[in-house]
């Protein structure tokens, strides 16, 4: 299976550059979490992957591919798949539409509920009445039913109880064991770095530390002073 | 009374069917089209032109009109999903009133500003009730409204195609982002309206005041149809597109009363809108 490249990314935003010159490669399996201060760019990162906004200069590639001048549609065909930040639900489709959206057949829809069995109880209500945990499974059940090769998550805990979030966190491991390349953005930084095997800490756009997950969460020091920027 | 609210009726579907796209196109592609009968205007005129000048015979002329509406609507529905992709509803909406007068001003151009000698699709009465008489143009519109309503809310809500539409109308990038195209299925809805839109006017017309700004200006009762659905609902579109228009054919019968028929959808909006207003106002006080 291919890996996800990206080289040389500088996004700008409004005044300047929001993301300088950062690069890395997301392989098929792995868990690769992106941390940093609120404000650092990572949203922004996530969305010059998956083209919500244009990258300035460097490239993106899957496999040999260059994607960076690709649309959203023509990226996610090609597998890649990105949960936004904020709930990204369909709120006047049930949980069973928002499924039918990405999922190709009916047994694939059954499977993913079968993981999620919250959801299953409510398959046909809008997904507006479900509470804002249940609105975050059916976001990563939906990117899930879709089966993409590169995830990128971009704060699946926002505004989600640290118990819900831990309840979420395995299904992540479950489909990186599947073979799915993840990009984790998470403000719960240990949480996000228990799981991953890669680490990434932008600070002010630009990457402070690149590495092993295990080594940064032995290390705190090094994560406090990535995360100032030092 | 009746016999006038029977004869309205016939506007009433034209009204109707045209409310059917405006909620269609404000819930789908996120723009109040003013130019929708405008379109539908400017291909039944090229199929009076052809049916006159070049002698095609009167239903291949009309087909090449339907053709032409919806091929228009969807270059508009093109070029605003192009450069227009993340605009707001107000400015898409604005564009389609520039393009209202343009088709009007090139059909003063291209066919002079007398109405045109439409050749009737449809003639003759259907039935009569009481002794009043209704034509075939009313039956076929009445029913095309509440056809094409049940169609596509059977289309949104029952077919893959029509899921998708929805969720692009929620959240477009989502819907990108996983891989639903926005852009031909933007311009697919734009040509569906713009050929329905063109196919109701031009069984309609003949029968109807049809000079260009009339039949563009069709857009005003079939907004107060829309209105009364929010541009949401399909079933209430039609039911207020045939209710404005037998409310006007009633009130074409009173002497009196006969000029505010013009009024009357301006009246309606005015109305609608007043009253939606102080719901919310209700809704604060609370
Ligand atoms: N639409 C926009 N227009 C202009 N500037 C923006 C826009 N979105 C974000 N920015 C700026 O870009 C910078 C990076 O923002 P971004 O949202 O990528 O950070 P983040 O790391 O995701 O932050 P958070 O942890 O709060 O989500 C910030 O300075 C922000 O003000
Ligand atoms: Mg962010």
């Amino acid at each position: 299976m291919n890996a996800l490249q990206v080289q040389g990314i500088t996004v700008t935003r409004g005044a300047g550059p929001v993301i300088r010159d950062v690069g890395f490669t997301l392989e098929p399996g792995r868990i690769t979490a992106l941390v940093g201060p609120n404000g650092a760019g990572k949203t922004s990162l996530l969305e010059a992957i998956s083209g919500v906004v244009p990258a300035a200069r460097g490239s993106v590639r899957i496999g040999s591919t260059e994607i960076t001048k690709h649309s959203r549609v023509a990226r996610a065909k090609l597998g890649l798949a990105h949960i936004e930040q904020g709930r990204a639900v369909f709120p006047g489709l049930t949980v069973l539409e928002n499924l039918k959206l990405t999922a190709r057949t009916w047994p694939r829809v059954e499977e993913v509920l079968a993981l999620f069995p919250e959801l299953d109880k409510r398959r046909n209500s809008p997904t507006a009445l479900l509470s804002g945990g249940e609105q975050q499974m059916v976001v990563l059940a939906r990117a899930f039913a879709a089966r993409p090769k590169f995830l990128l998550i971009d704060e699946m805990s926002l505004g989600l109880a640290p118990v819900v979030f831990t309840r979420l966190l395995p299904m992540v491991t479950r489909f990186a064991s599947e073979g799915a390349a993840i990009l984790l953005v998470e403000q719960f930084t240990h949480l996000a770095l228990g799981v991953s095997q890669d680490a990434i800490v932008v600070s002010s756009g630009r990457v402070t530390y690149q590495g092993s997950a295990q080594d940064l969460l032995a290390a705190p020091e090094t994560l406090h002073s990535a995360y100032l920027g030092e | 009374m009746l016999q006038g609210a029977l004869a309205g009726l016939a506007a009433g579907g034209l009204y109707a069917v045209l409310a059917v796209c405006l909620t269609l196109m404000s819930r789908l592609v996120r723009v109040v089209n003013f130019a929708q009968s405008a379109t539908g205007m400017f291909g039944c005129y090229v199929a009076v032109w052809l049916s006159v000048h070049v002698g095609l015979p009167t239903w291949a002329a009309t087909v090449v009109g339907i053709v032409l509406g919806g091929g228009l609507s969807a270059l508009l529905g093109w070029i605003i999903s192009t450069w227009l992709a993340e605009a707001d509803i107000g400015t898409r909406s604005a564009v389609t009133v520039a393009v209202l007068l343009l088709l009007i001003s090139l059909s003063f151009i291209l066919f002079g500003n007398k109405p045109q000698p439409f050749h009737p699709i449809l003639d003759g009465p259907a039935f009569s009730v009481n002794g009043v008489v209704v034509s075939q143009v009313t039956v076929v519109t009445v029913v095309l409204s509440v056809v094409i309503a049940l169609g596509c809310r059977a289309l949104l809500t029952k077919t893959s195609f029509g899921l998708e539409l929805r969720a692009l109308s929620e959240r477009p990038t989502t819907a990108e982002l996983m891989g639903i195209p926005a852009k031909p299925l933007a311009v697919a809805v734009w040509a569906a309206t713009g050929l329905l839109s063109t196919l109701v006017i031009s069984i309609v017309a003949p029968s109807q005041s049809n000079d260009a700004t009339s039949l563009s200006m069709l857009v005003v009762p079939a907004s107060a149809a829309a209105l009364l659905g929010g541009f949401r609902r399909l079933d209430l579109a039609v039911v207020g597109g045939l209710v404005l228009g037998m409310a006007q054919g009633a009130v074409a019968q009173v002497d009196s009363l006969s000029v505010v028929r013009y009024f009357l959808p301006f009246l309606v909006i005015v109305g609608l809108l007043l009253w939606s207003q102080r719901k919310e106002v209700w809704d604060v006080a609370r």
